[in-house]
């Protein structure tokens, strides 16, 4: 792939400089703002959650995603790749959401009706029936 | 800077180094791919944005900016899109970061002026953009792993995050509009205009085949949670990761905050309880609840919708607030703050400005479904009015002031 922002459709004209503008404007807003509202936003924590995002997701998520991809490619090859690459994708996302409601970190916050469901079982369906979907679909394809 | 240049190039800019962009090429890292992924979750975060702008002025009332009454369910509609909105970007944010991580990799990272504004750029976007969807999902699943407020936070960095995307969108507009020019169908074949390679034989997903993996994710999502707000039949039997139920709880409604949590059982079933009304009237009232049973009461179906993205549409019944206001000779324009019994909550005080408050069908209910309010719902009165926020139907009332 191409270098970030160097392509021959990507150079730098009027509209890139006029939104950069109007974009840094309502970052410095939103920073104006969360500085100012300190009380509640508690600046020095929310970097540390802003960019740790950035460094978990740059840093340890996509690599994790790598070697599972390295890992797949090895383990599983031809017409059941894709399949498989799909459901991974799909139940992975499906994990991620419902982690916290698995784990129950809300459980000090407790009420009648909160989180009223077993996850772990909800999960473990969901799962269940993205990869009996995957593989329908893929019967069906061959 | 001499010690990282001394590191950082030789493993990035060496074909053989671990780290050289090339050794992470794929057929899926495309650019058209990131422009088919990037726009949707760009049309994802601004409807996020809007709707979260409206719930954030529900929350915090702007004189200029009185909220209409009506459609009753427009709050209902607004939020239940944020939230399902929100959950939708999951798949489509990891998948379109994914496709572009190489480019962190890029040395040297800035040649020109043009590259720090671009990269500092997506700095803001991929750090706001996991923030408001990492945070958002946390606070759905009522998870606070910090200690600032949730609400101040999601919404200043909202700011932040729709500043990057439009500084984005701004830098890629030329090869997105290029993409969608050529259509889905073009993603498999080289381009010279834009610069990018034909799809070479591969085992694995094609960039199609991701594209569609990435929506599906999207659906499953949507289709396992959306019950927790959408009305339609078999919807709410599908949402088992939603973390309500519409149909769970008290009386067979979900609550946000439960009497015990409030720390208001005491007070709420005390005989001593009276609902007060007073500010700027000439008759300031003092009434007990048999005085308030005593009242014309009045049936309304209005819909309770929390800002965590579930909803549920009831009849309430109870005194009418504008019946309250004109007992207490109130004049006819008058917004009301109104109070609960519970302490030391940022939703204990709910203001209803005067479109609200002489809604006809703005109640302080004693009754749901027919039945005496639970104690969960806000026994003996609860604030009910059209077109707001749950958090704002202020529970457990004994105060309506007059401003």
């Amino acid at each position: 792939m191409g270098d970030a922002g160097h392509g021959p459709v990507s150079s730098r004209g009027r509209l890139f400089w006029v939104s950069a503008i109007a974009g840094w404007a309502l970052i410095a807003w939103g920073v104006r703002g969360a500085l100012h509202h300190h009380v509640d936003t508690r600046p020095a924590e929310l970097a540390r959650f802003f960019f740790g995002g950035v460094v978990l997701h740059d840093l340890v998520l996509v690599p994790l995603v790598l070697v599972a991809g390295v890992v797949l490619g090895r383990t599983v090859r031809g017409p059941w790749k894709a399949p498989v690459q799909a459901a991974l994708i799909i139940s992975g996302c499906a994990a991620l959401f419902a982690w916290p409601e698995v784990r129950d970190y809300a459980r000090v916050l407790h009420n009648p009706s909160s989180l009223p469901h077993n996850y772990t079982a909800g999960l473990l369906v969901v799962v269940a029936v993205v990869w009996a979907g995957t593989a329908v679909v893929a019967l069906v394809r061959r | 800077m001499q010690v990282v240049d001394r590191v950082v190039r030789p493993v990035t800019t060496d074909p053989d180094g671990p780290l050289h962009q090339g050794r992470f090429q794929s057929p899926l890292r495309d650019e058209r791919l990131a422009a088919w992924l990037g726009a949707p979750l760009g049309v994802l975060f601004a409807t996020c944005f809007v709707t979260g702008l409206f719930s954030h002025v529900q929350q915090h009332p702007l004189a200029w900016l009185p909220v209409p009454a009506r459609p009753a369910g427009l709050y209902r509609v607004t939020q239940g899109v944020h939230v399902a909105s929100g959950i939708a970007c999951l798949p489509l944010l990891l998948a379109k970061l994914w496709v572009v991580w190489p480019r962190l990799l890029s040395y040297p990272p800035v040649r020109r002026v043009g590259d720090v504004v671009e990269r500092a750029g997506v700095l803001a976007l991929v750090g706001g953009g996991v923030f408001m969807v990492f945070s958002g999902i946390a606070n759905i699943a009522q998870w606070y792993p910090w200690h600032f407020s949730f609400t101040a936070t999601h919404y200043w960095i909202a700011w932040v995050t729709i500043g990057a995307l439009v500084a984005h969108v701004g830098a890629k507009w030329a090869i997105t509009r290029g993409t969608f020019r050529r259509g889905r169908t073009s993603l498999d074949a080289a381009d010279p205009v834009l610069g990018t390679a034909a799809e070479p034989p591969h085992d694995g997903l094609s960039r199609r085949g991701f594209l569609t993996t990435v929506a599906a994710a999207s659906g499953v999502l949507t289709l396992a949670t959306v019950g927790q707000t959408l009305p339609l039949p078999g919807l709410r039997r599908l949402a088992v990761l939603a973390p309500r139920d519409p149909a769970v709880g008290p009386q067979g409604r979900p609550v946000n905050r439960s009497a015990a949590n409030a720390g208001v059982i005491r007070a709420a079933t005390s005989p001593s309880w009276r609902l007060t009304v007073d500010g700027r009237v000439p008759h300031q009232l003092t009434l007990s609840l048999a005085d308030v049973h005593a009242l014309p009461a009045h049936q309304a179906v209005i819909p309770i919708a929390c800002v965590e993205g579930w909803s549920y549409s009831a009849p309430w019944r109870g005194v009418r607030v504008r019946d309250l206001l004109a007992m207490a000779g109130a004049a006819g324009d008058a917004a009301v703050r109104v109070e609960s019994l519970e302490h030391n909550s940022i939703y204990s005080v709910s203001f209803v400005d005067h479109f609200q408050a002489h809604d006809a069908d703005t109640l302080l209910a004693t009754h749901l479904d027919g039945q005496v309010l639970d104690l969960d719902h806000g026994y003996p009165l609860r604030l009910i009015a059209p077109d707001r926020p749950g958090v704002n139907q202020t529970k457990w009332v004994t105060r309506v002031t007059v401003l």
